[in-house]
């Protein structure tokens, strides 16, 4: 169970990774971001699931409070850009 | 043994919802729409996942900590992603094509005209 876990969050991250790679635009290089960081919450909970140790689960409180507040800062800098 | 079975499952289900939204945010032709994939599948995903874990894990500590992520990313990942939407729709020089409805288009022009 764990090997399908790990193979379909690695074939996401690698699309996500291609989407940051060739994203003409920086929204679609955030959005690419966004789900990488994604896929990693989703690991860390497998990590604990698995192991049975949860030392790692706050990181992944502190994952969600930066991916909000990256996303929110860059969605800042881009409209002052814009306009 | 049942409890570890049913977040296992829940672990898969929540990573196949991220690999659809993967699947969209690659094969979608705007930045728009590769926003849309993102977050309704990602926002799911991350949910079932974690849930999943939660019921998987017996410390109460682990627990709390996965439902605080649970509502944490529940509650900031739409709030992220409208955010990001509108900046790339005020932006200029970004391709974004809103063929059949554009509410923020009309709700602009009134604001500005009067």
């Amino acid at each position: 169970m764990i090997v399908a876990v790990l193979i379909v969050l690695g074939i996401a991250a690698s699309l996500f990774a291609v989407r940051l790679i060739i994203g003409p635009t920086l929204p679609d290089r955030v959005v690419a971001l966004n789900g990488l960081l994604i896929v990693g919450m989703v690991l860390l909970a497998e990590l604990a699931v698995e192991t049975g140790r949860g030392s790692y689960l706050p990181v992944l409180v502190l994952l969600a409070v930066v991916g909000f507040l990256g996303t929110a800062m860059i969605a800042r800098f881009l409209e002052g850009r814009g306009r | 043994m049942s409890r570890h079975l049913i977040g296992e499952v829940a672990l898969l289900v929540g990573a196949l919802l991220i690999l659809l939204a993967a699947v969209g945010v690659l094969r979608f032709p705007d930045a728009l729409t590769r926003m849309h994939a993102l977050s309704k599948a990602s926002t799911l995903g991350v949910s079932i996942a974690l849930l999943g874990a939660a019921v998987a894990r017996t410390d109460i500590n682990d627990i709390t900590s996965l439902l605080f992520a649970t509502v944490l990313q529940a509650a900031t990942n739409p709030v992220a992603s409208t955010l990001l939407m509108q900046a790339t729709y005020y932006a200029e020089g970004i391709d974004n094509r809103v063929d059949t409805v554009d509410e923020l288009a009309e709700a602009v022009a009134s604001e500005v005209s009067p």
